[in-house]
């Protein structure tokens, strides 16, 4: 409690508050502009904390997450695009409700169902995290190894369209995550020669050339860097009252239950969650036919399962050193910059910082909040910030981010390399998060693996004959055999049907 | 017959391992160990890919007959080719020149290759370009510093 006070006193400082102010109005406008992300604010930012201090940069890292997050129902509300997938639901009533009339009082859902979602799911992440990593301390390698498999496999089951392309954007992942010197004997592998590259692929410049470069490039080229213009009718006033809360009451438990749950798991996420709780929103309904036509309880269910799988997400993160997500595999590339390593060791030997962390996205939901009720009525002007003005900026960041690394100019190649990578991934339909996911993971997934063999003095058993261990590979073994039972199953109903 | 992206994503993938798998070789395993060595998880890796890939082909063949939207709209091959261009040349100007000398040019050629079907003018456009320049400099030099390429003709 009282590493938490003295992390909370830490995010009030002036300099400090001021950063996050800034921050998550900067992520504002990244969520609510379709296209650009949270993922990408912290691609951009990471390269900047190098010179900054672990606090300072955490600060402006989880900051902007918070607000990008949240940001992302302005633009489905008011354009009915979403800004990243975790507000499509959003978009099924909140865009009807701005036809009605209700912009405002869509946009005051939004605004209140993510601060509900935020800060009852980061709350929860606090108290639930240093139980957790307890435990974690009494887990051997043969464990974390089924872990990072098992979340490796579930983000990779997945991915949109396919398994095998997720599988194989988890290999390329791996195979990336093999340059360099292996984590064990030192051995270097596919350097071709080059000392630069005997460190590895610099995470930054992997983000920074997936990311920002490939999708500013391929966006242009695709022709989707243009947006409608939005009404800006009815924004006066919050628009959302206690009374509205009280109606929606059982939506907004149930969506907040379901979003941390969801975000708890690897690979799921807003992106999910937000659509499970609208179908529930939508089964309890008594009114389940005006869904789509602007009910404000489809816009309550999606907002706060979305920013409840925040806090989910930030629970395997801190406790096990497991990212559930793009963004969270970021976050813990930012820790490593400051030479930290999240996980059960993190939490229980440096309490502080970790307390920081979560009083931050606490202080960072809270401001978010307010910044959005002072600011609600510029909404639709976030929406016509010219893109090609924008855009060059994030290219021109990212050639300093890249440089920035290491101060050599081969970092910037490294991003080129992995942006036409990108491009070609996207065109084949391959899934970029297995990719991020398992390159993140897989030193520690060599590491864990090697490790076990070798204190089992060569034996491979201990992986199965261990219970927590063999639970998550038969997790891992029912995520990949699924898709195709499923596909089995639905094939088979079809047929009896005809 | 025109080749769907999943055959052709299975072929590189299967080109891609091939290549790997080679390079694997010349890892050096050390002598007595208890445990598999480096060259596992590269052996992983390629086996995961070989196996999709091979997946991938035999759906694009079996979804040969089925019609495949084409990902670019007319043009985009030729505009993201240009795009990508223009990021390599801006990166091999910025090596010899520096970042101040490349990037006032390199901003204006963003702005009008980003463009799309919006207006531009030349001489707003400069200047921004120039501002950008002179803003992000200062930023990251002075505010973050950050050190920014100097250009090897002015090392």
């Amino acid at each position: 409690m009282t590493e938490y006070i003295n992390a909370l006193m830490i995010c009030l400082q002036p300099i400090n508050l001021l950063l996050i102010v800034a921050m998550v109005s900067l992520g504002i406008v990244f969520g609510a502009i379709p296209g650009l992300s949270a993922t990408l604010g912290i691609a951009l930012l990471l390269p900047i904390t190098f010179g900054l201090s672990t606090e300072t940069s955490f600060v402006l890292l989880l900051a902007i997450w918070i607000g990008g997050v949240s940001g992302t129902f302005i633009s489905a509300v008011l354009i009915g695009i979403p800004g990243s997938s975790s507000a499509i639901a959003t978009c099924f009533d909140g865009f009807p409700m701005t036809r009605n009339g209700q912009a405002g009082k869509a946009l005051g859902i939004g605004m209140t169902a993510s601060f509900i979602g935020t800060v009852g799911s980061v709350a929860i992440a606090t108290v639930l995290s240093p139980v957790i990593a307890e435990f974690a301390l009494h887990l051997g390698p043969w464990e974390y190894f089924s872990l990072c498999f098992c979340a490796i496999t579930l983000v990779a089951s997945l991915s949109k369209g396919n398994i095998f392309k997720g599988i194989m954007a988890a290999g390329i992942g791996l195979l990336m995550g093999c340059i360099g010197m292996d984590p064990i004997n030192g051995a270097n592998r596919f350097t071709f020669g080059n000392v630069y590259l005997s460190s590895g692929i610099s995470t930054v410049a992997q983000m920074l050339g997936m990311f920002a470069m490939c999708q500013i490039i391929r966006d242009s080229a695709r022709g989707e860097a243009k947006m409608p213009d939005a009404d800006v009718s009815m924004m006066k006033g919050l628009g959302v009252g206690i009374k509205d809360i009280v109606e929606n009451i059982r939506t907004i438990v149930f969506a907040f239950v379901v979003g941390l749950w969801i975000g708890f798991l690897p690979g799921m996420g807003s992106g999910i969650s937000n659509m499970v709780a609208y179908g529930y929103a939508k089964s309890i309904s008594k009114n389940p036919e005006s869904f789509g036509k602007g009910n404000p309880s489809g816009v309550w269910a999606s907002e706060t399962a979305n920013n409840a799988s925040l806090g989910g997400a930030l629970i395997p993160m801190m406790a096990l050193g497991i990212p559930g997500d793009g963004i969270t595999a970021m976050l813990i590339a930012g820790l490593t910059i400051h030479g930290l390593q999240a996980g059960p060791l993190f939490m229980t030997e440096q309490p502080d910082l970790a307390m920081l962390i979560f009083a931050c996205v606490m202080v960072s939901a809270i401001v978010t909040y307010l910044v959005q009720i002072l600011t609600k009525r510029w909404f639709p002007y976030i929406l016509k910030v010219p893109y090609h003005y924008l855009y060059t900026v994030i290219l021109v960041i990212s050639y300093i981010g890249g440089y920035g690394i290491s101060n050599i100019m081969f970092n910037i190649y490294v991003m080129l390399a992995l942006c036409l990578l990108s491009v070609f991934m996207s065109i084949a339909g391959l899934p970029t998060s297995p990719l991020v996911l398992a390159f993140i993971l897989s030193s520690k997934l060599e590491r864990y693996f090697r490790q076990g063999i070798s204190y089992a003095h060569g034996s491979y058993a201990e992986f199965i004959t261990r219970p927590i261990s063999c639970a998550l590979l038969i997790v891992s073994l029912v995520c990949v055999i699924w898709p195709f039972v499923s596909d089995y199953l639905k094939q088979k109903k079809a047929a009896e049907a005809k | 017959m025109k080749m769907r992206r999943d055959t052709i994503t299975g072929i590189v993938g299967l080109l891609g391992c091939a290549f790997f798998l080679m390079q694997t070789q010349s890892i050096k395993q050390p002598a007595k160990l208890l445990e598999p060595g480096p060259r596992l998880l590269p052996y992983v890796a390629i086996i995961l890919i070989a196996l999709s890939s091979v997946a991938l082909i035999i759906k694009g063949y079996k979804d040969r007959n089925i019609e495949e939207k084409p990902y670019f709209p007319k043009g985009g091959v030729l505009k993201i080719t240009k795009s990508y261009l223009m990021l390599v040349v801006y990166a091999i100007a910025m090596t010899y020149l520096g970042f101040l000398i490349t990037t006032p040019f390199a901003t204006l050629v963003f702005i009008y290759d980003l463009k799309g079907t919006s207006r531009v003018k030349l001489v707003p456009s400069i200047i921004i370009s120039v501002l950008v320049t002179a803003a992000l400099y200062a930023m990251f030099v002075f505010g973050f510093q950050v050190k920014l390429p100097a250009g090897a003709f002015f090392e």
